[in-house]
């Protein structure tokens, strides 16, 4: 049902799909995410293209140092072999036509000291003879004849340049040295000898600069028959290596060569090499950058470059995950906050159309949900069946046990009612004690009768509140639409009217609703609008019954009963009027005419001289609680000069119940200005003895349902009796109300009640009647009880 | 350049006291001409000249260092003692030198006798050889 409701007026939640693309770009997380990526996007391309520059950049550098050592080195070696070459041909140009051993050893001598070879340090310059044996040597001691010698021999006599020598590794230590030798042409030259000059093979590669070729470069001169003469990597000198040359060097690319990276086949590493092949001489340089040392600074600077760019992407990421996480943060708040208003704004809806004690939908919903129903019965031309309910004596129970108490009823109420219809039935509280079933589909009027005894039963139920067990019933009047009623008024009047009906045919009952049921209840409308002119018309009237004492059956004294001398209706009693007044709070004006009205009466009587008699005043729950009661009572009793200790107040067992502090206060005051009180209806609360206790009171009434049951039976009888027994053990009097046989009077008396009313006695009769039967108990003594 | 020399002869002054004795063992001196200006001489000094750089006398002449053959006993002891390197660094040293083209290493004689004889004839000249074979017109130059 809540639920229903509640999707009636569900609120309008704000769509993402009804914005447009460019909105959904702005949304946070996309938008961080974006902007995320773009950053990322930036940095990285920034770092790769750096590092392809510094790549490029070191490999450009390396490349145009490669060239430039290799130039460097081609002129070096060029140099040195000519420088060679001169002193071979200077030699060579010495010896010529001066034949014999000692002239070579002058010859070599004379140049040495005209300073016109090289240094002995490093070069020796030798002279062989036609069979390649050394004559004269600048190193002084004459060589050993070697293959080499006489293979060099060879060579330089078929070629008329300079010949180059494989590397040998010579003396004590084996440094590699290599020998350059030209043929001394002797007449026809075929038995010529030669020059010889042998150096250190390392003298050729000593320009190697760790600072320009690092640890991994080479320097080397390589034999144009694929031989290398010497080559150097750091500190390693090595010759004597038999390499492809013809891949190496490349005939045409001799002037406009450029540095390639290639894997040297000789030691596997990769350079940037530049292999040159000399002009005048059989030779060419070999130069070679290690391309590992040559990029690892731009290496190192990428790898910075890449950390960089990881920690700045890191850094982003950080920043957009930190972001996310706020917005989110902030998404979920705002998603709880509306939450929130949605489920505070959805409570206040529920509450504004619910009952908050007994969660039912109150009035309002009702009344909404009824007119749906009725609008769906008509569409589809069913029936359906509204119940009225009103608790008994609910205002009895919430006057003695107080609200808390009454609340906790209505809840167990709600709680059985709903639990005893179907789910699609529909239970609410009108308020009060007031509540509806509405039946929404019925096909007969007949089906209402299992409902309604169903409900009737389940009310009925005992329950324990405040520790003490009771039994309430309720009054149930049903209209069923279209029949009753064609809309909600009528429907729910007449309902009313039913609700009536079932109520004054003894209640616990349900009653569905009928044509002449309606008149009555516009009778009782009537009876509403006319007790309000009642006082002022003078229609309201009293009567005195008799109170008589058991033993003697001498008068004691009266009570003042109301009645309404209705225009057209006639005599009415209180039962039936009363009830409206306290519901119309037109008892306090009425309840203070009786009083004065009473007391006046009871003066009168006085001063026409009859006996002083008590005067009984039943006083009613709305008067009780009434805080000008006290006031009333002073000013009637003052006005009318009635002395206090005639009049008697009748109050109810459950009135007293209700405010114990309160009522033992009013009580007691009452009893200091000497007036007496009675509790009338005894046996019929739920009042405890050790309460009853406390109050100051001077008589009880034993309700006409015991007397009249006292008879019945001997359970009954034994009860009655208990009765009396418990008001004369607290010392009161004891009064039985409505004692209407002889056998009632019979049982009172044996069971020693003290006094007694009713019609086996007096009847309620008119003041003008009360003077007689004054009188005629004043001529006689005691009048024995009339036989019936 | 003077200032460097100084405080190297101060600084190594513990070491001075070592070479002179290793030179007292080995018995190889320095010489120059009796007729050289040149007094005394640092050992910063004397190696440059045998390493190829230029030392000037006090007269702008430079100083003309001479070298004992590769093979003699001498020559070994005088590069170890006094400019504390191997005969093998020396070579590798020159080497370089003439292959770049920045030098040329100190004229080498023949023998002994030829040395005494050039050094003796040549007032600006200077040359190692064994104590026991310093003749007439040559002086043993004090190294600072």
């Amino acid at each position: 049902m809540a639920c229903g409701w509640c999707s009636l007026s569900s609120p309008e939640s704000e769509t993402p799909a009804g914005r447009g693309p460019w909105q959904l770009l702005v949304e946070p997380p996309v938008l961080f995410t974006a902007i995320g990526l773009l950053v990322l996007a930036v940095i990285w391309g920034a770092t790769l293209n750096l590092a392809a520059k510094e790549h490029a950049a070191a490999h450009s550098t390396a490349a145009s140092l490669a060239t430039d050592v290799a130039d460097t080195y081609e002129a070096q070696v060029v140099r040195a072999l000519r420088e060679i070459d001169h002193v071979l041909k200077l030699v060579r140009y010495e010896l010529i036509d001066r034949p014999g051993d000692a002239a070579a050893s002058d010859v070599l001598e004379n140049l040495a000291e005209q300073d016109l070879l090289l240094p002995p340090l490093l070069f020796t310059v030798s002279v062989l003879d036609d069979t390649g044996r050394v004559v004269a040597s600048t190193n002084g001691e004459a060589e050993p004849v070697d293959a080499a010698f006489a293979e060099l021999l060879e060579r330089a006599r078929s070629a008329d340049s300079l010949v180059i020598g494989q590397p040998r590794r010579e003396g004590e230590d084996g440094e590699w040295r290599l020998r350059f030798a030209r043929a001394v042409a002797n007449g026809d030259g075929v038995d010529s000898g030669a020059v010889v000059i042998s150096v250190h093979a390392g003298y050729f590669v000593s320009g190697y600069e760790p600072a320009a070729l690092g640890d991994e470069g080479v320097l080397g001169l390589l034999g144009t028959d694929g031989v290398f003469r010497v080559r150097r990597t750091g500190d390693a000198l090595s010759a004597g290596t038999a390499i492809d040359s013809g891949a190496l060097i490349a005939e045409e690319s001799m002037s406009k060569d450029s540095a390639e990276v290639q894997v040297n086949a000789w030691d596997e590493v990769r350079r940037y090499t530049i292999a040159r092949k000399l002009f005048e001489f059989p030779l060419a340089i070999v130069v070679g950058l290690s391309e590992e040392e040559q990029l690892a600074p731009a290496e190192r600077l990428e790898t910075i470059y890449m950390w960089r760019a990881v920690a700045a992407s890191a850094v982003v990421l950080i920043v957009v995950a930190l972001l996310g996480f706020m917005s989110w943060r902030l998404h979920q708040a705002r998603a709880r906050v509306l939450a929130e208003r949605i489920a505070h704004a959805e409570r206040v809806e529920y509450l504004a159309f619910h009952d908050n004690l007994t969660d039912l939908p109150n009035r309002a919903f009702f009344s909404h949900l009824l007119g749906r129903e009725m609008q769906q019965a008509r569409r589809h031309g069913r029936s359906l069946a509204l119940l009225f309910l009103d608790l008994d004596r609910f205002k009895n129970i919430n006057d003695s046990l107080g609200h808390e108490a009454g609340d906790e009823l209505l809840q167990e109420m709600a709680r059985r009612l709903a639990g005893s219809v179907r789910e699609s039935d529909v239970v609410a509280r009108l308020g009060g004690d007031e509540f509806v079933v509405l039946l929404p589909e019925i096909a007969t009027r007949g089906q209402v009768v299992p409902v309604a005894e169903k409900v009737l039963e389940a009310v009925a139920r005992p329950m324990t509140l405040v520790g003490q067990e009771f039994r309430v019933t309720v009054s149930i009047g049903v209209a069923v639409f279209p029949g009753d009623g064609e809309d909600e008024q009528t429907l729910m009047k007449n309902a009313d009217v039913a609700m009536y009906h079932a109520k004054s045919r003894g209640k616990n009952n349900y009653q569905i609703y009928s044509e002449e049921l309606s008149t009555d209840s516009l009778e009782r409308l009537a009876l509403e609008s006319s007790l309000r002119n009642a006082l002022e018309r003078g229609e309201l009237r009293l009567f005195y019954q008799a109170k008589r004492n058991m033993a003697d059956n001498s008068l004691t004294g009266m009570e003042v009963l109301l009645h309404w001398q209705h225009p057209e209706l006639g005599l009415i009693p209180p039962r039936e009027f009363i009830d409206l007044a306290e519901e119309t709070g037109l008892i306090i004006p009425i309840g203070r005419w009786v009083l004065s009205t009473a007391c006046r009466q009871n003066v009168a009587w006085q001063e026409e001289g009859f006996p002083p008699l008590s005067m009984a005043v039943n006083l009613s729950t709305r008067q009780f609680i009434d805080e000008g009661l006290l006031e009333d009572i002073k000013r009637a009793l003052k006005d009318t000069g009635m002395a206090p200790s005639l009049l008697e107040v009748e109050v109810s067992e459950s009135m007293v119940m209700r405010e114990l502090d309160r009522t033992i206060r009013i009580l007691g005051e009452m009893k200091q200005m000497g007036i007496r009180v009675a509790i009338e209806d005894f046996g019929t609360g739920y009042s405890s003895l050790s309460t009853l206790q406390q109050f100051p009171f001077d008589a009880i009434k034993i309700d006409r349902s015991f007397v009249r049951d006292a008879v019945r039976s001997a359970e009954n009888g034994d009860l009655t009796d208990a009765i009396i027994a418990i008001g004369r053990q607290l010392s009161r009097t004891v009064v039985a109300d409505g004692v209407e046989t002889e056998e009632q009077f019979a049982f009172l008396r044996s069971h020693l009640c003290d006094e007694f009313q009713g019609g086996y006695g007096d009847e309620p009769m008119a003041a003008e009647d009360w003077a007689k039967i004054m009188r005629r108990d004043a001529d006689g003594t005691a009048q024995d009880p009339p036989t019936s | 350049m003077a200032s460097i020399l100084r405080s190297l002869a101060a600084a190594g002054f513990g070491i001075l006291l070592i070479v002179a004795t290793a030179a007292g063992a080995a018995d190889v001196v320095v010489v120059v001409s009796s007729e050289s200006p040149v007094n005394s001489l640092s050992r910063a000094e004397l190696a440059d000249a045998y390493l190829g750089r230029v030392v000037r006398l006090p007269s702008g002449e430079p100083l003309l260092p001479l070298d004992q053959a590769e093979s003699s006993a001498a020559y070994e002891r005088f590069y170890e003692n006094y400019l504390g390197r191997s005969p093998a660094q020396i070579k590798a040293h020159w080497s370089r030198l003439i292959f770049t083209g920045r030098g040329r290493p100190p004229p080498s004689l023949r023998d002994v006798e030829t040395l005494a004889d050039r050094i003796a004839a040549t007032p600006n000249a200077i040359g190692y050889m064994d104590a026991d074979r310093v003749g007439d017109g040559l002086r043993v130059v004090q190294l600072e």
